[in-house]
């Protein structure tokens, strides 16, 4: 049976043929090439290398950005490729969301003329992968306290430091690193090779097993001059980029929940218990009613935020609201589904257990739940709540 | 010169088709697609544009819904859009091909390519038919085309293992699927296919009649439910089993 994407409202007759096209697009090489293949993929914890090249091939990756053999495709596109890989698996929207979002950007939006002409077209073919370097071992929601340090050796800079839950990062062949220069966070592009730069990989994830995760570790790592990305100074370098992925992140979740939502119902009318279909019960449907309710929700709100985006209307804060309900929904309903598969749920025959674990580290990167919540509180009373200091 | 590729929009094979008052509720069907066997003689007329051989135009014969094939088939390579707006069903096979066969004289086109059957009718009507109306050579079942000069060859499975066929143009070419695969859209070909206008004619505009209708269908109705499996547990049933599979389904 065709996959039918749960669309109560009809978002659907919202978007352009263009942004359905690039839609169907994705959704067919996922159901073609990242179903079938991705309990293997987890099972082995490898991204499979054909995956980069085939996304690279549909030319996807850094979707909203334009000129230097970027897509240049909307907002509302972005969002919906996102949607689509993560229906696959959040490890595969985690791919094209580092990609695009954290080391195309800040190339894009911060980096000399000279390093957007020699990264970016081969970053939107797949031929270069980049991957982001902000969190270290001791500052996740607190990374303006970064130790990693770069300093000024006249002909070059030297980099000190480590980076920890770097997606993409044994596979990379760039990584923007974000370390401090005279005290003040500067991004740097370091190639793979670098002399004192190792990324090894971290092992015995229990979600994202189809993603590459890994440290990134600079020891008196030598970086050319003109490495440094010059456009932004401070922590904002960071979280610019940091908004375009969370915003990715409120589709992938999406995409996720809507998977879970379908194998409930079509395991539900299946199932006979009590001589009946459990999609009979009132329990069941109750269960199903509110995953309908809370998709169609966190579908407005994705849609309308990436309008937002579009028109250049929107403010952080309104997608800290957006990644953070998206996801908590989407964990919601991958366990409310697993309830409803009872037993079955946790086998790798069904999609669940698998969006369930990977929902669980989706809802912890790219800003905690806890700390967008913080973000809106500071939004709502005008009073900071990160830190006791002043 | 140029490739011709006539498309049919049909009901995705895995949609759910529903049936209310005799008809097939179109409107109930959430994804149509390209004819699949349409899908290779595309492929191949694309391969056949990029050993040289002139533009690939592709036509399709339906309501306004079918536009949308065109653009899809623009998106992986085709040059020219030309869409003969019909109404959906009203039409009996030699009105469709007399459309095509005149739109494909528009398009001054001399290979004419398109799947061996659709997926929704299975006919098989239009690749002949459209040959015959032109007074084409035909070449049926085709899995692999190559040009040298003004000669074609093909490979089609005969009863015997494959065959090379060759033959002059014009021809018209109905497609099997071979082990050709299929080419993915990619975003910069979908940015390119929305700009690339459609020629949409009607029959008025192509000289053809087609007030009287030959066919005219009656009533649809879905195919009889598949009776359940049966289940047989233990060594007792053995007897059972063998019968049927002796009797009922004659494997043994």
């Amino acid at each position: 049976m065709a996959y039918e994407a749960l669309d109560f409202y009809d978002i659907d007759s919202l978007l352009t043929e263009e942004e359905r096209m690039v839609r169907d697009m994705v959704r067919d090489w996922v159901e073609e090439r990242v179903l079938p293949n991705i309990e293997d993929a987890c099972r082995d914890g490898i991204f499979p290398d054909e995956w980069r090249v085939e996304i690279g091939e549909m030319g996807i990756l850094g979707a909203p950005l334009k000129g230097y053999g970027c897509p240049g495709l909307s907002y509302i596109a972005y969002g919906l490729i996102c949607q689509e890989l993560e229906r696959g698996d959040s490890g595969v929207r985690s791919f094209a969301s580092v990609q695009g979002s954290l080391a195309m950007y800040p190339i894009w939006d911060f980096g000399s003329e000279e390093q957007k002409e020699k990264y970016l077209s081969g970053m939107a073919k797949g031929e270069l992968v980049g991957c982001f370097g902000l969190t270290e071992p001791d500052y996740g929601s607190n990374p303006g306290d970064m130790i990693t340090r770069a300093e000024d050796r006249g002909d070059h800079f030297l980099l000190n430091g480590a980076k920890m839950w770097i997606t993409n990062g044994t596979i990379a062949d760039i990584a923007v690193v974000w370390a401090k220069l005279e005290g003040v966070i500067r991004g740097f592009i370091v190639e793979k090779g670098d002399e004192g730069f190792s990324a090894p990989e971290m092992k015995g994830k229990h979600s994202l097993k189809a993603s590459v995760t890994s440290e990134l570790v600079f020891q008196d790592c030598k970086i050319p001059k003109d490495r440094l990305i010059p456009g932004v100074k401070g922590i904002r370098g960071p979280l610019s980029c940091l908004n375009n992925a969370r915003y990715g992140i409120s589709w992938g979740a999406i995409g996720a929940a809507q998977s879970c939502f379908n194998s409930a119902r079509e395991y539900s009318l299946s199932r006979i218990q009590f001589g009946h279909p459990i999609a009979s019960f009132q329990l069941v449907q109750n269960k199903l009613s509110w995953m309908l309710r809370e998709i169609t929700k966190g579908q407005l709100l994705a849609y309308h935020m990436g309008k937002k985006k579009d028109d250049g209307s929107w403010i952080p804060e309104q997608i800290s609201l957006a990644k953070m309900n998206n996801v908590d929904m989407a964990l919601e309903i991958a366990r409310m589904s697993r309830d409803i598969h009872g037993a079955n749920g946790i086998l790798d025959e069904y999609p669940v257990m698998r969006h369930m674990a990977n929902l669980e580290s989706v809802k912890t990167y790219e800003g905690t739940h806890d700390i967008h919540n913080l973000i809106l509180g500071r939004h709502i009373t005008g009073i900071q709540s990160f830190t006791r200091e002043p | 010169m140029g490739v011709a590729v006539l498309l049919k929009q049909v009901p995705d094979t895995t949609a759910k088709i529903s049936v209310t008052g005799g008809r097939v509720d179109e409107s109930s069907i959430t994804k149509w697609s390209i004819s699949p066997y349409d899908e290779y003689a595309l492929e191949n007329a694309i391969k056949l544009k990029e050993s040289g051989y002139g533009d690939v135009v592709v036509i399709t014969c339906g309501p306004a819904r079918a536009s949308k094939c065109l653009t899809e088939a623009a998106a992986v390579g085709a040059d020219k859009l030309i869409h003969v707006v019909t109404e959906s069903g009203s039409l009996d096979s030699i009105q469709i091909q007399a459309l095509l066969s005149a739109a494909v004289k528009e398009s001054s086109c001399d290979v004419v390519m398109c799947g061996k059957q659709a997926a929704d009718t299975n006919s098989g009507s239009t690749g002949p038919g459209v040959a015959s109306a032109l007074g084409y050579s035909c070449v049926g079942a085709v899995t692999e085309v190559s040009i040298e000069g003004n000669v074609i060859s093909a490979t089609r499975l005969g009863p015997l293992g494959l065959e090379e066929v060759e033959v002059e143009t014009p021809c018209v070419f109905t497609f099997d699927k071979g082990d050709t695969e299929l080419r993915r859209p990619n975003v910069r070909g979908i940015m390119m296919a929305k700009k690339k206008p459609i020629d949409s004619l009607t029959s008025d505009d192509l000289g053809v009649d087609t007030s009287n209708s030959m066919v005219s269908v009656e009533s649809h109705s879905s195919p009889p439910e598949k009776p359940p499996g049966q289940k047989f547990v233990g060594a007792e049933s053995v007897p059972a089993v063998v019968n049927m599979l002796r009797n009922d389904a004659n494997v043994i």
